[in-house]
């Protein structure tokens, strides 16, 4: 279970809210295009330092200002998929995904066994030895999901992961990331701007207006944004 | 203002058709303004075309002197870029060596102020490097050579007006130590010590060849062959024109140089401390004058001439430690 | 407007073609022609008899061997240089961007002088050297010296903004599956960044093997210490021509066979977006 909880002052705006993402369940995060998503899955990865923050993920501290402790970002077991994917291009798929592995020192046979079975799971098993950078859209969102849950994370966060997709290739990472998410019960955090991709994927939604949480609830229901954000 | 053409009779193919039919409208009138509207694209091409062909047609009228590039090694050129030197009228270019930099500008004055209407540059480099420009088609009016061998090879090939090649100056080779003497050199024996530096010129240099004729001179009336020996291995840097030398060991660089004297002389006080070479051992180095074949100056050229050679002119080669041409 | 004339079309794509004809072909013919001038004015036979000279075979192993090892120093310190200046702000960052560029438009003949007033027997810091017997000037480390300072700009502006471009999703992602600073930049930026990284060292490669003015005011001039290939090239062509021919020409071949290394290099890498 993850319990988040930050403030940081940003350009704009300040960001300040709680958030909670129970086991095997995918928290969808929406809201307008500068209000707040990203910079939060940054702070929970621990890529961004917040002013004030208390992250609590399974009942580890992975940072608490009050009492001094921050885990770096390497040591924090989170799989972020990033916009995009930035799978490493040059690297072939197996390598893509065996990396995270491989930084871990985790022993070679264990390494293979973990990597085709993840390749298996996320049907990209035969492009083992293509060059990450040939492979389409939806393929390297595939590899890079992959690549996250290879490392058995405690966390799963995708950020924009259906922007470059399209509706055959959306529908595939939806699956996949429902299926593995409950299958490893751990909690996940969707970050997307399209309420339909929220409602099928998401367990529940809130919505992040210019740093604050307007809105938390279920999927379906979730309104406009402008009525919930005061839009200029 | 239209005017219709006859275009049913014209020939579609010939060449001058389809050049300019561009200008034809489709009712066959052609209106001013389109026989004016040549397409932008062509006029910047032919823009671009003629101010190639500009440039380089400029730039081989204006220069007949090709830019060879002489990166001095003295503290004075600091990249600074030598001017192209062409013949107009009115200017003598001097080609001198490089061993003359201090009294050039003393003689460039004088003999202005004594000539008005003419004009003087100065080229200092070492001989050797103004000797391969002049063979490679660089302009001067004079050309100051410190090595007869030199000049001699310039006269054979034609380049200087018979003639006009005298002897201006001499100088002897003398040996000059930083002022504070760091490796404590008392005579030219403690050139062999090791560890001494020493810098000398590049034996293309005519001072640098001087320095050899003096070394064996040496090592054959006072010292011996492993003197000369030792001394050379202490040589540190081989410098492409005598005042980099005198340079060097005023910067205490290097511990000894070989220079002319007319540098030692005419250095500040406490500039440099010096040792003499004995007169015997010591390498009288000529310096010549001479007019070149491609002056367009050649009467201002002779004056000049006249005037170095003259009592004027050798006052002021005397004053910064040169000696007579005899 | 009137629509254009597909005859219209056709007189301007000719008129086009002809002007992009004309200046490709001025521009080469600039290039080429000197080049072509060198290896006309000696025969191939004086130049394999040349090439044994010492003055030509010293300078050839000494320029060799100072750029191979002004170039391995650039990269072991300049990459990591390159790649904690790209990442980090740090106070007075805009100071040490000034001067990285600075040796690319100081004159090298003042490079040469500065280097000198520093670590020469006089200088501000060589005197403490030469105390303890070390001297710099007018060795072999002299020229290595003056090479890596007029040289280095080349790589290290290249490397940093290859370094500032990448996109930064590369390394979070690496950082978040676990891996160190090290490994970040050694199998992921490096190898995304290496066409450009390779093109930067022949840049600078190049330069190095050129350097003079810096080289001849600093380590000064003796052959098989100092007198690199640049300055036999100088000194050689006012005395005997063919040396200096020899050399320039050698120096071209190496040049051309860097270059079509490099692209070979390149393609074999391919392209990483």
């Amino acid at each position: 279970m993850l319990e988040a909880a930050m403030v940081k002052r940003l350009r704009d705006y300040t960001l300040d809210f709680r958030l909670t993402v129970q086991p095997g369940k995918i928290m969808a995060l929406m809201g307008m295009n500068g209000a707040g998503k990203s910079t939060t899955l940054n702070i929970i990865a621990g890529l961004l330092h917040p002013d004030t923050a208390s992250i609590t993920l399974n009942g580890e501290c992975l940072c608490s200002t009050d009492k001094g402790i921050n885990v770096p970002a390497e040591d924090r077991r989170i799989g972020y998929v990033l916009q995009n994917s930035a799978v490493f291009p040059h690297m072939s798929v197996r390598d893509n995904v065996a990396f995270g592995l491989r930084a871990r020192h985790v022993p070679r046979p264990v390494i293979a066994e973990r990597v085709s079975s993840w390749m298996e799971h996320m049907h990209i098993a035969d492009l083992a030895t293509v060059k990450a950078g040939n492979l389409s859209g939806g393929q390297k969102q595939r590899v890079a999901l992959a690549r996250a849950l290879a490392i058995e994370p405690d966390l799963l966060m995708l950020d924009e992961p259906f922007t470059a997709l399209d509706a055959d290739s959306t529908k595939t990472v939806k699956e996949l990331t429902r299926t593995f998410v409950k299958e490893l019960q751990i909690p996940s955090i969707v970050v997307t701007h399209r309420v339909a991709d929220s409602a099928e994927i998401g367990d529940r939604a809130c919505v992040i207006c210019e740093g604050k949480i307007e809105w938390g609830g279920k999927p379906a229901e979730i309104p406009d944004f402008c009525t919930v954000c005061r839009c200029r | 203002m239209y005017f219709t053409t006859k275009l049913k009779k014209i020939n579609k193919h010939s060449v001058p058709y389809r050049l300019f039919s561009h200008y034809i409208q489709l009712k066959g009138r052609i209106t001013k303004m389109e026989r004016l509207f040549i397409s932008r694209k062509a006029l910047l091409v032919s823009i671009a075309c003629t101010l190639l062909l500009a440039t380089v047609f400029f730039a081989g009228c204006t220069s007949s002197t090709p830019q060879t590039s002489t990166p001095a090694a003295t503290v004075a050129a600091t990249g600074t870029p030598k001017p192209v030197y062409t013949a107009s009228p009115g200017n003598l270019v001097i080609f001198t060596a490089a061993s003359l930099s201090g009294a050039s500008t003393t003689i460039g004055s004088s003999f202005t102020a004594a000539n008005p209407g003419t004009t003087v540059s100065f080229d200092l480099d070492g001989t050797q490097a103004l000797k391969t420009q002049v063979e490679n088609g660089a302009y001067a009016d004079v050309f100051i050579s410190a090595s007869n061998s030199y000049t001699n090879t310039l006269l054979s090939e034609g380049y200087f007006v018979n003639g006009t090649v005298k002897k201006l100056a001499t100088n002897y080779v003398i040996l000059i130590l930083p002022a504070s003497n760091p490796a404590n050199i008392q005579s030219l024996a403690d050139l062999a010590k090791p560890g001494v530096k020493i810098a000398m010129e590049a034996k293309q240099v005519p001072a640098g060849t001087a320095t050899l004729a003096v070394l064996a001179n040496l090592a054959n009336s006072t010292y011996n062959q492993a003197w000369e020996n030792a001394t050379l291995a202490n040589v540190v840097t081989y410098e492409t024109s005598e005042p980099a030398v005198a340079t060097k060991v005023s910067l205490g660089e290097v511990d000894a140089g070989f220079v002319y004297q007319s540098t030692a002389a005419a250095a500040a006080n406490g500039t440099y401390q010096s040792i003499a070479i004995p007169v015997k051992d010591n390498y009288l180095q000529t310096y010549t004058i001479g007019i070149l074949n491609e002056s367009i100056n050649k009467d201002a050229a002779a004056s000049f001439e006249q005037y170095m050679l003259s009592t004027a002119g050798q006052n002021i080669l005397k004053e910064y430690g040169f000696m007579g041409p005899s | 407007m009137t629509p254009v004339h597909p005859r219209q079309r056709r007189y301007h794509r000719t008129l086009t073609y002809l002007g992009a004809g004309i200046l490709i072909a001025a521009v080469t013919l600039y290039l080429a022609l000197p080049i072509l001038a060198l290896f006309l004015r000696i025969t191939p036979a004086m130049f394999f008899t040349t090439i044994h000279d010492s003055v030509v075979s010293s300078a050839l192993w000494l320029s060799l061997y100072t750029t191979t090892i002004t170039l391995a120093v650039v990269i072991i310190i300049g990459t990591p240089f390159a790649y904690f200046h790209s990442q980090y702000k740090y106070p007075g960052k805009v100071i040490v961007d000034t001067l990285i560029d600075l040796p690319l438009v100081l004159p090298p003949a003042v490079a040469g002088v500065a280097l000198l007033m520093l670590y020469g027997r006089a200088g501000v810091l060589g005197r403490y050297f030469n105390m303890f017997g070390i001297s710099i000037a007018f060795t072999t480390l002299a020229v290595i010296m003056a090479q890596i300072f007029v040289a280095s700009p080349f790589y290290l502006r290249q490397a940093k903004s290859l370094f500032e471009q990448l996109d930064p999703a590369y390394e979070q992602t690496a950082r978040t599956l676990g891996a160190s600073s090290l490994r970040t930049l050694t199998k992921v930026i490096l190898p995304m960044t290496a066409g450009g990284l390779v093109s930067g060292a022949v840049m600078t490669f190049g330069r190095a093997l050129g350097e003079f003015g810096a080289t001849i005011m600093f380590a000064g001039n003796l052959p098989g210490v100092t007198q690199t290939m640049p300055l036999a090239v100088y000194v050689g062509i006012e005395s005997n021509v063919n040396v200096g021919l020899t050399i320039s020409i050698v120096l071209v071949i190496i040049s051309f066979g860097i270059m079509i290394a490099v692209r070979l290099i390149q393609k074999r890498g391919g392209e990483h977006a």
